[in-house]
């Protein structure tokens, strides 16, 4: 037990932070944001740059002798990547993809559900990705998204989403038998570690804010009622990051990936409310770097059949075993 | 950093339970439920405390020299969640091991480590903690118990004089780690002392304070000019305050009020499915969410263990771990209240019991809004007004 970075560890994480200083950040993020092409809108250059400096193999690199995935490391890099506000799918990359597949596609990948997919909802980097993971009950179907019409569709919630015109021409390439209970694990993992990153940014910069922000003669961040929700909201930050990092440690088992993203999109939908209320009205604007992070962590609880979802597998993993 | 056990403390976790189950009374779950001021597990914690002195666990984190074997405390931790996940056996005890045996052997005398050590870890005194006064709750650098150093022919002895309140497990203890001010010019963190007071000394005298959390839980101590001798006094006198932040540094974490929480919540699961409440998704979603807050105490809580193993200073990872304990009692007791619904009307009933100890988490060991005021300050460097 040990829940300080060993040496090797630190240096995955310095070497990511340098990387995304350089190439990421919300700045970056807002005007990929604005970009009005489809392409323009996904951060292809960071996408390259993370496989290039090899973080994107990361957990099958670095797997133990045992063979079991690095995930722990994968989950620190994810981390970095949603604190710097990074516009690539880098978490279904990272986390899910190598739990799935040996050789995972190069490229981004998309990542739904089969409900989602029949009501054609938006999903998240569908219009960028080149592959596509649908979950369903027992298997996960891919496909190849590369002659699939796909349609950017408009959002708030901060990432790239995009909806398929036809599913007609949409083809499986291949099934992943036995795969969704594994890919589900993953998933949950995933979006407790990108909600954890996420919300770290999110409080620093509200934190950060509130230290210069004077009214009433002193800073707005004195004020007792606004350290205490504060307060929540670190405690609610940190206790995502130990349960996602732990969960991701120990290869997502059911309970542990459930109860992380549990607590961690619980955590989100505080964070969201917290952050914009003591931001006030510069809050909603895109001078303020709030929305890069904020709007995000709406879309993450909405995966998966979020908090719900979560906690519905926390009981099925926990005690309906003990169902008489 | 990683998160598996060691062979060794697995092996441990092991043992322990195994001696649990061969010890602990077939009525220990109906002893249990009063909590560890109850009068019959304040009865049993002698005896069971003096097995596990036997089997040299009672204070297996303390250094040789006093008697322990030097275990990290991730060890005594894995004991500490055994002994909550199960009721806290141990009573008040846990106090005695987790930090009235720390200060005496960091701030004590030779005398005073010969006379208190020994017992602490033979696992056969009870102790209380006298801190909180009428005056001094949450601001206890506001208290008045006065003890006044007073010479009678070459002899010099304390007298002590006011009143201590809230004072757990008093009416059973043996000693109060009593926090009193020497020196009367002194005001706020100045001019206090811990004096270390038997009980059963003359002019002491405990009162029992009525409340809805159960019998014999709340007390008063009155001091009414109380003679002890001054080598009673533990550390240099007038430095008290330094006295108790030290020895209470990781203490607010000290009980594993989680382990307990996750056990009652299996209990109430397990009941839930039985009842056919499962099919209830709002039942399924209390469920879902309490089992998560009980995890999240626990990381919180690991990672200041973790510091303390690694000799870190504290930080403030210690209020956020002990302000999510609270939610998650809170959380948890409530929740038996509503899945055991109209049943828990009844007095002493597994859910009004959970409850009732469950209720005054957020205020005991320090109010969660002094806790969320240091985490403002110290984790988010907050500006003061
Ligand atoms: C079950 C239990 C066991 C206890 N056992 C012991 C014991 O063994 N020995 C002992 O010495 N004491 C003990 N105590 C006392 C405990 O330490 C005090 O209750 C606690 O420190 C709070 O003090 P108070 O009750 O006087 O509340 P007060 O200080 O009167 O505060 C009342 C409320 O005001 C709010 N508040 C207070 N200060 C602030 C602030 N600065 N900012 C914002 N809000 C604030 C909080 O909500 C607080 O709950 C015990 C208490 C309980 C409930």
């Amino acid at each position: 037990m040990d829940f300080e970075l060993n040496e090797d560890q630190q240096a995955i994480v310095e070497a990511v932070d340098r990387l995304l200083a350089q190439q990421a950040g919300p700045a970056r993020a807002t005007a990929l944001g604005n970009s009005d092409t489809v392409e323009g809108s996904y951060d292809f250059a960071l996408h390259s740059a993370l496989d290039e400096a090899g973080f994107s193999c990361i957990a099958r690199d670095l797997a133990r002798e045992d063979g079991t995935p690095a995930a722990l490391e994968a989950a620190l890099i994810v981390e970095a990547v949603s604190r710097a506000g990074g516009v690539v799918a880098a978490a279904t990359q990272l986390l899910v993809a190598p739990a799935l597949l040996a050789e995972p596609p190069a490229g981004p990948i998309a990542l739904c559900t089969r409900r989602e997919l029949e009501q054609g909802t938006p999903v998240r980097y569908l219009a960028q990705a080149s592959t596509l993971w649908v979950v369903d009950e027992a298997a996960v179907t891919q496909h190849n998204l590369e002659d699939v019409a796909v349609a950017p569709v408009r959002t708030s919630f901060g990432y790239p989403m995009g909806r398929i015109e036809a599913t007609g021409n949409l083809h499986s390439v291949g099934e992943l038998h036995n795969a969704a209970a594994d890919a589900r694990r993953w998933w949950r993992v995933a979006l407790a570690v990108e909600a954890t990153g996420t919300m770290q940014a999110a409080l620093n910069c509200v934190v950060g804010y509130l230290k210069q922000r004077r009214q009433f003669g002193r800073a707005i961040g004195s004020f007792q009622a606004v350290q205490h929700r504060l307060s929540e909201c670190a405690i609610q930050v940190e206790a995502s990051r130990w349960l996602a990092r732990e969960a991701a440690y120990h290869n997502a088992p059911e309970e542990a990936a459930a109860v992380a993203a549990a607590f961690a999109l619980a955590a989100a939908d505080q964070l969201f409310t917290e952050t914009h209320q003591l931001s006030g009205a510069i809050g909603f604007t895109h001078d303020f770097d709030l929305h890069v992070w904020s709007m995000r962590l709406l879309a993450l609880r909405q995966e998966l059949d979020g908090v719900g979802g979560a906690r519905r597998a926390v009981v099925d993993a926990r005690w309906r075993d003990a169902t008489p | 950093m990683e998160f598996d056990w060691s062979q060794q403390d697995r092996e441990h976790r092991q043992e322990v339970r195994e001696f649990l189950a061969a010890e602990l009374p077939d009525n220990w779950e109906e002893m249990s439920r009063h909590g560890p001021g109850g009068d019959s597990q304040a009865a049993f914690s002698r005896h069971f405390c003096g097995r596990l002195a036997e089997k040299g666990w009672l204070t297996q984190h303390w250094p040789g020299e006093y008697g322990g074997r030097d275990c990290e405390p991730w060890r005594h931790s894995i004991l500490g969640e055994e002994m909550w996940a199960v009721g806290e056996p141990r009573g008040s005890q846990y106090m005695n091991v987790n930090w009235i045996g720390p200060s005496i052997m960091h701030f004590g005398t030779e005398a005073q480590k010969a006379l208190h050590l020994p017992k602490i870890s033979a696992g056969d005194v009870l102790w209380c903690q006298g801190f909180s006064e009428p005056e001094a709750g949450s601001d206890l650098a506001a208290l008045r118990t006065r003890a006044e150093k007073v010479a009678s022919g070459s002899d010099e002895h304390y007298v002590i004089n006011g009143s201590k309140i809230w004072t757990s497990y008093c009416n059973h203890a043996d000693y109060i780690f009593l926090l009193v001010r020497t020196d009367p010019d002194s005001s706020r963190t100045r001019g206090i002392s811990v004096l270390l007071i038997p009980m059963d000394t003359p002019g002491i005298e405990v009162r029992e304070i009525p409340s809805v959390v159960g019998e014999r839980y709340f007390h008063e101590v009155f001091f009414t000019d109380v003679r002890v001798p001054c080598d009673v006094l533990l550390g240099e006198e007038h430095t008290g305050w330094n006295v108790v932040t030290h020895a209470l540094q990781f203490e607010r974490v000290g009980a594993a009020r989680y382990a307990r929480a996750a056990l009652t919540l299996d209990h109430i699961a397990r009941v839930a499915a039985e009842r056919g409440m499962l099919d209830d998704p709002i039942v399924v979603d209390r469920l879902g969410e309490a089992r998560a807050l009980c995890e999240a105490a626990r990381v919180l809580v690991y990672k200041v263990i973790d510091l303390r193993a690694k000799g870190s200073p504290p930080t403030a990872d210690t209020q956020l771990a002990r302000v999510l304990s609270t939610n998650c009692d809170n959380a948890i007791g409530r929740l038996a209240l509503e899945i055991f619904g109209p049943e828990s009307r009844q007095y002493a009933s597994y859910a009004d019991n959970n409850f009732r100890l469950a209720m005054t988490a957020g205020v005991a060991v320090g109010a969660t809004e002094v806790q969320l005021n240091l985490i403002a300050s110290r984790f988010l460097e907050l500006p003061r007004e």
